[in-house]
């Protein structure tokens, strides 16, 4: 571009203004607050890094840590997996041989836990996975046994992962399928012509093609996962006893229940952190990538 | 299909509407619903209690009530989400948003924080001169008053409850005469009656440990060996509470016992309170020990079998307390109007329409109740406040203790930890939070 | 040499079996709505008493129409849709300035840029609540639709940023060449080159920040005080009280707050698929 870059800046100018005030500012404001100890109301006292001090100690704050790696394969890694090879299943031998119909229909499908509620997807799914619930009433018939699943402290944990699957993954078939359209036909009839299979073309050309898409769904899901809470709250409010904690859930628990706001703040900042490390990871392997 | 400029054009007017919108729902103290608040003023209430039940019904007809008398001034009720107002009560309050008067939480951690606060206005001049405190028994006051620190018990005056609340049992007659159960006077004929229905493969108790009612069974059975100078110890930080000793290693170890026995079972710790309820009105248990507040729903939706309550057997001391306040926030533009409101709702006919739809009044004319099973909950709630039996309720000590006693009864009831282990837990997150509350 | 038909799709019984296999899956994740819709047509004695996964006795609407009176459900599909819109419409606007710059511009240090607004979807909600309420509340904001507009106007453009950038960083060079050997400025190049091909993108984009706002209850439940200015979830929210639930009425409510954003996105979906691709080069 013979202008040079100079211009570009501008366009910049926007969001930049909207993020200070929305989301620079506010953190700024969480960075101080977790300095201090307040309740929510009146002033607040100045007590420096006890509160980060804390946290270092807090087996349950280690805890919720410990179970982020588990929603993290509940909802990047199964969804992704899952979602590539649905959209491409889809979009290439359902959209073609059945019409694009059925395809928006069937993907229309998949995508409706994301539409739903949380509040609701957790009343529901608290009755299936009631003692006296359709899971359990499957689980007698194939000779499982009976269980309270969410009651568990063993079981708990990957009920709520099996829940946040369900949830998860209509995003990535969504996604994944509006990337495939971008992909030039031109390249498949080609590799047809040489005798691929669809397999090989998958692997080929459909996966190299979407990695703009891959990398976009696995950060942001890995985003969500790190910071996951309504569901959380909706199907066990952390328990039993703590085996369902999440970070956002303890941090919401100082701030509102407890009346910890200070802490809260700390387990906020902290948790952020960890996601801003996470993400610029993953950010320069997909610079270098795409170099 | 639509040109970029279409896009923009239509992005602009969107845009445009919501700011007029906007502009229109900001700020929001001249919204009067018809424009006709000027002369007389306003009245912008909130309360959640839901529409059908007997404070909806009590209060409906108070704003019917008001607006009679009050010409001129214009009412706008909004009905809350609860979530929303326990939530974030002290950032609505601490706005010009907030209402005039408003339903909220009794207790240490709400009330009681906002009116350390000076959120909430004191209301002792009122109380005087209104005679609000002869309506009150000196049981129901306790959760009315707050101290500079927040606690409960002395001090101004900062909400005045309509109704009360208590825990009691609730039985299905149908079933208990089925089995040959006579309804039982003491906890040893209680655990009797449970033996019979064990024996007869039939769960005695419904329970629900993912929610409260397994806080309040472990807390009831710990009152039937308290006295209150223990519940003052435990609400009113008066002395040390040994987490290791009776009256609540009584409770954590007979809580423990009757899963062990069958009386509970060992699966209800994922259940809701609502999966409980729903059970009972199923037909398929026969006893749940729970509160008051289910009464309104029992009577409408019971339809198959005979039901009744009865107190806890045994106990001097019952959880329960007054029922949510109204309370007037500091930021109120018409006080008066509120203190008119809160003398509306102390009078004897709306007391009597709350009486009369499942609901326990503070000053109820019990001649005036026609359904007996009404009349035997209400007169059961007088004689627990006159012989000052109330011990409110177990999560109310320490801000974010009702997540610590779900865990301790979820642990109790499918076996991860021994009593002595769930008490370690209480103990630790009781003595903490009160220490944090005496330092300020 | 016979070749051996390479796509073994293009006939025969292979593809039913595949169509199978996903309706089957379809079907499994439809499972709790099915629950849902039985549930929102039930009486609430019925509920009670035959419990939630049972077949209704009888089919009634009186749960809907309580509902939706209740809760004066017009007011707050309304509120739900102008603030969805705005957001989904001011986000995508916003993401497109900042991604052009990004993936197009290639400003210096653009990953770190990226990051940094990317950073606006990485900080939880609660840390944000109390100084956005502030702020609000200086600015005469709280309690005002403005207010959760802009705050999600960003939090989305977030991703919107990120996944335009992506897309716009491997947008084909011959495109941008030829418009600037047309002499078009930089920002004729925006709306009249890189729009339309970039269109499936955006689709999607504006798809997923209505959905993902309609959705939203924390910040609402913080910001939206009267009942006047508040959306669906919220609604939603009202009938779940200290100690009680109203199950069959809180089934009817999730329906009809559903509806909207489904016909939404089935409406839309549409615009997924008349999507122009790449190969527009030729």
């Amino acid at each position: 571009m013979s202008r040079g870059k100079a211009g570009f800046w501008w366009y910049l100018l926007p969001g930049a203004l909207a993020f200070t005030a929305i989301i620079a500012v506010p953190f700024g404001a969480n960075l101080y607050l977790s300095l201090t100890k307040w309740s929510g109301v009146g002033d607040p006292r100045w007590i420096g890094l006890d509160n980060y001090s804390r946290l270092l100690q807090d087996d349950v704050f280690w805890t919720s840590f410990r179970n982020t790696a588990a929603m993290v394969i509940a909802m990047v890694v199964v969804p992704t997996l899952i979602g590539l090879v649905l959209s491409a299943t889809l979009f290439d031998v359902i959209g073609r041989r059945f019409g694009p119909k059925t395809a928006s229909f069937l993907r229309a499908t998949f995508y409706l836990p994301q539409v739903l509620p949380v509040v609701v997807a957790g009343i529901l799914w608290g009755w299936l996975l009631r003692p006296d619930g359709a899971v359990n009433a499957i689980a007698k018939a194939i000779g499982l046994g009976e269980h309270d699943w969410l009651g568990d402290p063993k079981t708990a944990l990957p009920m709520v992962m099996l829940v946040m699957i369900w949830v998860q993954i209509g995003y990535p078939v969504v996604i994944f399928m509006a990337a495939l359209q971008r992909v030039d036909p031109d390249l498949y009839e080609a590799a047809e012509i040489d005798g691929a299979g669809w397999f090989r073309r998958f692997q080929a050309i459909t996966l190299p093609q979407i990695r703009p898409e891959t990398f976009v769904v696995t950060l942001t899901c890995t985003i969500a996962a790190l910071k996951v809470f309504g569901p959380i709250w909706a199907l066990t409010r952390g328990g039993p006893n703590n085996a369902t904690t999440v970070p956002s859930y303890f941090a919401y628990n100082a701030f509102f229940n407890k009346l910890q706001v200070g802490y809260g703040a700390a387990v906020a900042t902290a948790l952020t952190l960890v996601i801003v490390a996470v993400s610029i990871g993953f950010l320069k392997v997909q610079g270098r990538v795409e170099e | 299909m639509r040109s970029p400029r279409t896009m923009i054009s239509m992005g602009a007017a969107i845009v445009s509407l919501a700011l007029v919108l906007a502009g229109c729902n900001s700020g929001g103290d001249d919204a009067g619903s018809d424009g006709g608040g000027e002369k007389g003023g306003t009245l912008k209430l909130w309360h959640y209690e839901s529409a059908n039940g007997a404070m909806g019904k009590a209060w409906d007809q108070a704003i019917e009530v008001f607006k009679a008398e009050h010409p001129g001034v214009t009412v706008e009720f909004e009905r809350k989400a609860f979530e929303q107002i326990q939530q974030n009560a002290s950032m609505i309050l601490g706005s010009d948003q907030a209402p005039d008067l408003m339903e909220y939480n009794k207790g240490n951690a709400t009330a009681g924080l906002l009116s350390s606060k000076g959120l909430l206005t004191d209301l002792s001049d009122e109380v005087a001169s209104r005679g609000w405190d002869k309506a009150l028994s000196p049981s129901l006051q306790t959760t009315a008053r707050y101290d500079e620190k927040g606690v409960m018990g002395s001090g101004n005056w900062f909400g005045i409850p309509n109704y009360g609340e208590y825990v009691t049992v609730y039985y299905n007659k149908a079933l208990f005469k089925q089995h040959g159960v006579a309804v039982p006077k003491t906890l040893d004929e209680l655990t009797a009656a449970m033996d019979t229905f064990v024996a007869k493969k039939v769960t005695p108790l419904g329970m629900s440990g993912a929610e409260y009612p397994a806080g309040q069974l472990y807390y009831q059975l710990a009152l039937s060996k308290a006295d209150r100078s223990f519940v003052d110890n435990y609400q009113l930080y008066k002395g040390a509470v040994d987490f290791k000793a009776d009256p609540l290693k009584y409770g954590a170890d007979t809580f423990r016992q009757w899963v062990d026995k069958g009386y509970i079972s060992k699966q209800s710790a994922s259940l809701k309170a609502e999966d409980m309820g729903t059970a009972f009105i199923a037909g398929k248990t026969p006893m749940i020990v729970s509160g008051s507040w289910w009464y309104g729903r029992f009577a409408s939706e019971i339809k198959k079998f005979e039901w009744g309550t009865f107190l806890f057997p045994g106990n001097k001391l019952n959880a329960g307390s007054s029922g949510n306040l109204w309370v007037v926030p500091e930021q109120s533009k018409n006080k008066k109007l509120a203190y008119d409101f809160i003398d509306i709702t102390m009078r004897p006919e709306i007391q009597t329409i709350m009486a009369n739809n499942g609901g326990v009044p503070v000053k109820a004319d019990l001649s005036k109740v026609t359904d007996p099973k009404n009349k035997e909950l209400i007169a059961n709630f007088d004689a627990i406040t006159k012989a000052d039996g109330l011990a409110f309720y177990p999560d109310w000590p320490v801000p974010g203790y009702y997540d610590v006693l779900v865990a301790g009864g979820q642990s109790l009831i499918n076996g991860s930890k021994t009593p002595d282990q769930v008490l370690t837990d209480l103990g630790k997150a009781y003595d903490q939070g009160v220490q944090e509350i005496k330092n300020g | 040499m016979s070749r051996k038909d390479p796509d073994r799709f293009r006939q025969g019984k292979a593809r039913w079996v595949v169509l199978a296999l996903v309706g089957l899956t379809a079907a499994l994740v439809l499972v709790p709505f099915v629950i849902m819709l039985m549930n929102a047509f039930k009486s609430p004695a019925d509920y009670s008493s035959n419990g939630p996964l049972a077949w209704p006795e009888s089919f009634q609407l009186d749960g809907l129409k309580t509902y939706w009176q209740q809760v004066h459900f017009e007011g707050k599909l309304l509120n739900s849709i102008v603030i969805s819109g705005s957001v989904a419409v001011l986000g995508v606007v916003l993401s497109l300035l900042n991604a052009y710059a990004l993936g197009i511009g290639r400003v210096r240090g653009r990953m770190w840029i990226v990051a940094l607004f990317l950073m606006a979807n990485m900080i939880p909600q609660e840390a944000l609540v109390y100084p956005l309420y502030s702020m609000a509340k200086s600015f005469g904001l709280y309690n005002s639709q403005l207010s959760v507009i802009i705050i999600f106007t960003v939090i989305q453009s977030a991703f919107g940023t990120y996944l335009l950038a992506s897309v716009l960083g491997t947008f084909p060079k011959a495109l941008l060449e030829a418009a600037a050997l047309d002499g078009a400025s930089r920002w004729t190049t925006l709306w009249r080159v890189v729009v339309p091909t970039v269109r499936p993108t955006l689709s999607v984009l504006l798809i997923f920040f209505f959905i993902w706002t309609w959705n939203e209850f924390f910040i609402p439940l913080v910001m939206l005080i009267d009942n006047s200015t508040q959306t669906v979830p919220l609604a939603l929210a009202s009938l779940q009280g200290d100690r009680l639930m109203d199950a069959t009425t809180t089934n009817a409510g999730a329906l009809i707050s559903l509806l909207p954003t489904v016909v939404f996105f089935l409406i839309f979906q549409r615009t997924l698929t008349r999507g122009v691709t790449v190969g527009a080069v030729k």
